[in-house]
């Protein structure tokens, strides 16, 4: 096991960031953290490296307790930070040189790590190029290398792919699949389902500072929503509940959804519906029946 | 520890590459001053004061100018830009996730300042110098106290940044604690001459007993006295100010 959380609490103050959190994570595999924002998840990633220190509760990292060993346990680790915090004085490769001196990278081999890294993230040509005149997606990458730069056995993606174009986003996603093919251990958290869905082995949804739900991406859908949902605009009436039919309302109008598309199709002839989308169900449904936030304040 | 002590001498290296993209910029302020100083106030109120302490105004000034770079580096590196790389930019979020915690980080920060602190009071000395104000001699002295001054006021500056809330209050920090230091501290005037109270809380600063050390060195005067009596208070006030910036400084890096 690469991380075992068990009972573990954070609290500020009287606030509960993480509440008696448990679940561990293997080697090997691309383990998916989703929740709403505020859900406790970056306060979860900070304890595992020690920038956070727990409140209570039992933690190992690689073995060892983050509260006590975290300057061991990073040496094995990269973190892809939620903001990229690069030094943006400095240029792309005096950035790596910084972060590699503060993994103990050796000066023998510095250089060529840091150039095969730039290339495997295809910013090669950068390589001098002041990090202020970088484009966004330029920026992300650069700080792929800088969480590459120690050869981590377990690497953490905080929204590695928040804000980016699909371009750059299927890049990403291509490397993070290259990572794991490589035997690395990846912790993503992400708002994007579809990102969730594609890279992660397993997931969990967290919300409140707890585990709602667990489990592989396609046995959630499984289990959580099952089937074809049909989208459909308020003004078509308020559709009803029958045997096997689901329905939703959501922001955007209500969501019928049925186990099989004959049902589903059967049932929109029966009340005259008529959809925007049909699609079978996907993690964006899971998440949002899990957390049932998209009607509440505070979502 | 040692390990600790090689991964905050990689954040001084950092400083350095970053500082040095800057390198006038940043280091004009600190050689202009104390030397504007000298000149305003040397030729200046020079003129209607003939002698201090048996000697020109000017040459009075000298070491207390030579120390006061130290007191501003100490102090400006530890709040404004540490709260920059601290709140604005950010940079700890993404250190913090290597092998450096918050105590090679804050380590880092304080070996950083004594560096600038020995370098630029000892930059100051040798203008001056180059002007015959001072004397020679005792001249390898003046980065280790200047490296203590900047020690001791990098730890307030230090202690500020743990209790700001935004970046407006240092200038509060400023005009209540280093103004006064720069002003009651005996670079522009005897302390021994000035009411009984003054002398009582300028025995408080830590830039008092590093104006005296470095007076007592840059005229060649009682030099050992100097040093074992200013300095050793010096030295207890650096704990005690290294004590209270950890303790304060930590948990604002850990949460």
């Amino acid at each position: 096991m690469i991380v075992i959380c068990e009972n573990v609490t954070k609290s500020f103050g009287s606030f509960k960031a993480v509440d008696d959190l448990s679940f561990q994570i293997p080697s090997g595999i691309c383990f998916g953290l989703l929740g709403p924002n505020g859900a406790g998840k970056s306060t979860l990633i900070k304890m595992l490296y020690g920038a956070n220190i727990r409140s209570s509760g039992t933690m190992t990292v690689l073995g060892r307790d983050p509260n006590v060993e975290s300057h061991i346990i990073k040496k094995s680790m990269g973190v892809v930070t939620q903001d990229n915090h690069l030094e943006d004085a400095l240029t792309v490769y005096e950035n790596l040189v910084v972060y590699s001196q503060f993994l103990g990278v050796p000066k023998l081999t510095r250089h060529e790590k840091i150039m095969s890294l730039l290339t495997f993230m295809k910013l090669d040509h950068k390589c001098h190029a002041p990090v202020r005149t970088l484009s966004g997606g330029m920026k992300r990458r650069l700080v792929f290398v800088r969480a590459l730069l120690g050869d981590p056995e377990f690497i953490i993606l905080d929204e590695p792919t928040t804000g980016l174009d699909p371009a750059v986003r299927h890049l990403l996603w291509d490397k993070i699949n290259e990572l794991k093919s490589f035997g690395k251990t990846i912790l993503l958290t992400t708002h994007y389902m579809d990102e969730a869905e594609q890279l992660c082995d397993h997931l969990v949804i967290m919300d409140q500072g707890e585990i709602q739900a667990e489990d592989t991406p396609k046995n959630m859908i499984e289990r959580y929503c099952p089937g074809y949902l049909a989208i459909i605009e308020s003004e078509m009436g308020n559709p009803v509940e029958e045997v096997d039919i689901w329905i939703r309302q959501r922001l955007s109008g209500y969501q019928i959804r049925a186990l099989s598309l004959e049902a589903l199709h059967q049932y929109l002839k029966k009340h005259q519906l008529e959809p925007k989308v049909i699609r079978p169900s996907q993690m964006e449904d899971v998440f949002l029946e899990v957390t049932g936030r998209e009607l509440s304040q505070d979502a | 520890m040692l390990d600790s002590l090689v991964l905050s001498w990689r954040l001084v290296q950092r400083h350095w590459l970053v500082y040095r993209k800057d390198l006038f910029a940043n280091i004009l302020p600190t050689f202009s001053d104390p030397l504007f100083f000298l000149v305003a106030f040397g030729l200046g109120l020079g003129a209607y004061v003939d002698q201090v302490e048996g000697m020109s105004y000017s040459r009075y000034m000298a070491p207390g100018l030579a120390m006061s770079a130290a007191l501003f580096t100490g102090f400006f590196e530890t709040s404004y830009n540490l709260y920059v790389r601290l709140v604005f930019e950010g940079i700890y979020h993404a250190v913090l996730a290597t092998p450096l915690g918050p105590k090679e980080i804050v380590t880092g920060e304080l070996l950083w300042v004594a560096i600038k602190g020995a370098i630029m009071s000892f930059g100051v000395t040798l203008i001056v110098l180059a002007f015959g104000l001072v004397d020679a001699r005792y001249i390898f002295l003046i980065p280790i106290i200047g490296a203590m001054v900047a020690l001791s006021c990098g730890t307030i500056g230090v202690f500020a940044t743990s209790k700001v809330r935004n970046i407006n209050q240092f200038q509060t920090v400023y005009s209540l604690v280093i103004a006064p230091l720069f002003y009651f501290s005996g670079i522009f005037y005897p302390i021994s001459s000035t009411p009984q109270w003054v002398q009582w809380i300028a025995q408080l600063s830590p830039l008092y007993h590093g104006v005296r050390m470095a007076q007592q060195a840059l005229w060649g005067e009682n030099v050992l006295e100097a040093l074992l009596v200013h300095g050793s208070i010096l030295l207890v006030m650096i704990f005690f100010g290294l004590f209270v910036s950890y303790k304060n400084i930590i948990p604002k890096l850990q949460n």
